[in-house]
């Protein structure tokens, strides 16, 4: 909390909570300008592939190896959970396709799009308020070239190439890990572990897991950008505006992954 | 003081017989309810060199935004005879990620010329400014000098007909400094643009501008040729350029 945030909730509470909506709220319209002109170069397909393609390596590649880690640990310790309990039942048979669901609707896409935020969006946000703040924006704009042709759309194509298989990935790495759980705690084979998992999984429930990984990762990359070029000022800004966009964009993520999962839920209410 | 002004005679002549270049009327801007410009005018013609100085935060710097474009004025007129403008940053912003080769380039980017093309005109502006060695190095590895030379190169690349310096000797050595001050005079010579450029720097606004207007909160408190500013009775130039604390600028400041 800054000084000036204590200040406020020492005066009222209400006044901090004035401030946060209205913060929110500047901040989504900034978001809605990244958006519709990103949208606009896309469809006129004024796009940078050169860098969209180093952008996907620096945004795919390289995260590669904390999501299998993360994804990994989250697998482990979510089987485990689930193993426990229905053993204790004696559904062993279903713990196949609990996991599986868990992981491909809701898991898979989460964990990525979380290291995503943490690694990517929050150097997005620092590179892009740095140029902001040595006036390297303000020398495109001289040149008459728009920051969001320029560096938002290769971020977001990058992202969007990216970020489905990272999802997909994390998804297979946490099932693998489920498998080894269900194997070692309950004796199930991975054979009886699988057939679980497709009697219980749905196509549906994999264009679940897509939609949510793009989603999330427009996400992240729109608030990230958004918050660095509206960021001005020194370098305590520049660690204010990494902050701000890891908080803002997993809070929205986490809003939208409910949302979504409510809307694409086909089961009885 | 670093150096004596030079005669206006060594700078090259300019005409004020056609269409000024640049044309600012009545500009008005605020920040947080703090207007930082208060009603400025005045016009650049082909070939002059027009130098705005004043203290740190007199608005100078607001003001090439706004002719830029980079900021939107409250109220006021500015009239632009070319879309061909440069201009070179205080903190030179190239950009970090890209070579000097690439920082050039984008400035290219809107002619849309052949390879060959633009890689000739890179490779002339860079031998100009003395860097061509340098074609291929990241601004990062350059030093201050460098860096603001190869600004330098990227706001001429295009040939402007306005050429904007925002303090572009601020933060340099002396021996940098004259360097950049003779590219400017070079540049002037080479190009004829309109030219402004914003410092506070004596021997800069002394050696390289046919004329200079001294901005303080806001208004223009003196307008004349840098020559003549230190005979000049006008206590605001006077304090200025002799840099002496006693005068009108610090008035009910210190």
């Amino acid at each position: 909390m800054q000084a000036s945030d204590a200040k406020k909730l020492a005066a009222s509470p209400y006044l901090l909570v004035e401030d946060w909506v209205s913060i929110g709220v500047r901040l989504a319209g900034q978001v809605g300008i990244v958006i519709a002109k990103t949208f606009y170069y896309l469809l006129r397909l004024q796009i940078d592939w050169q860098e969209s393609i180093r952008q996907a390596y620096f945004i795919g590649v390289k995260s590669f190896l904390i999501v299998s880690l993360t994804a990994l640990f989250t697998g482990l310790a979510m089987s485990l959970q689930i193993a426990i309990q229905l053993v204790q039942f004696g559904g062993e048979s279903a713990i196949g396709g609990v996991v599986s669901l868990a992981l491909i609707r809701q898991i898979g896409p989460i964990t990525a799009a979380i290291i995503v935020a943490g690694r990517v969006g929050s150097s997005i946000a620092a590179e892009l308020t740095t140029m902001n703040v040595s006036e390297q924006i303000d020398a495109l704009k001289v040149m008459r070239i728009d920051p969001i042709k320029f560096l938002v759309v290769p971020r977001f194509v990058g992202a969007m190439m990216m970020m489905p298989v990272l999802s997909i990935y994390a998804m297979f790495i946490g099932i693998f890990a489920g498998m080894v759980i269900a194997l070692v705690y309950a004796d199930v084979s991975f054979g009886v572990f699988l057939d679980s998992a497709k009697a219980m999984v749905i196509d549906q429930d994999f264009f679940v897991h897509f939609l949510k990984a793009f989603i999330n990762a427009a996400i992240v990359i729109f608030y990230s950008c958004a918050i660095g070029l509206n960021t001005r000022g020194g370098a305590a800004d520049v660690g204010n505006a990494v902050t701000r966009s890891v908080v803002w964009s997993m809070t929205v993520m986490f809003i939208v992954n409910y949302i979504v999962t409510d809307l694409t839920y086909e089961g009885p209410r | 003081m670093t150096s004596q002004p030079i005669p206006p005679s060594s700078l090259p002549s300019f005409s004020k017989a056609s269409e000024p270049m640049i044309k600012v009327e009545g500009l008005r801007k605020s920040f947080n309810g703090r207007e930082v410009l208060k009603g400025i005018s005045f016009e650049v013609f082909p070939g002059e060199m027009l130098a705005i100085i004043g203290p740190s935060g007199c608005g100078k710097s607001t003001l090439l935004k706004l002719i830029t474009g980079l900021l939107e004025p409250d109220a006021g007129k500015i009239t632009l005879n070319s879309e061909q403008i440069g201009l070179v940053f205080q903190g030179s912003a190239l950009l970090n990620s890209l070579t000097v080769r690439e920082n050039l380039a984008l400035a290219l980017r809107e002619r849309k010329l052949p390879k060959r093309e633009q890689d000739k005109a890179i490779m002339e502006d860079l031998t100009l400014v003395g860097l061509a060695d340098y074609i291929d190095s990241f601004p990062t590895q350059l030093s201050g000098g460098q860096q603001k030379r190869t600004s330098f190169a990227r706001a001429i690349v295009n040939d402007p007909q306005i050429i904007l310096y925002d303090e572009p000797t601020t933060g340099l050595d002396p021996v940098m400094s004259t360097v950049i001050e003779d590219y400017m005079i070079e540049l002037e010579k080479q190009l004829h643009a309109a030219g402004i450029v914003v410092t506070h720097q004596f021997s800069t606004w002394t050696r390289t501008a046919h004329r200079a207007i001294l901005l303080n909160q806001g208004v223009v408190v003196w307008e004349g040729k840098p020559h003549e500013a230190l005979n000049s009775t006008n206590p605001y130039i006077i304090q200025f350029a002799k840099a002496t604390r006693e005068g009108p600028m610090l008035a009910g400041k210190v």
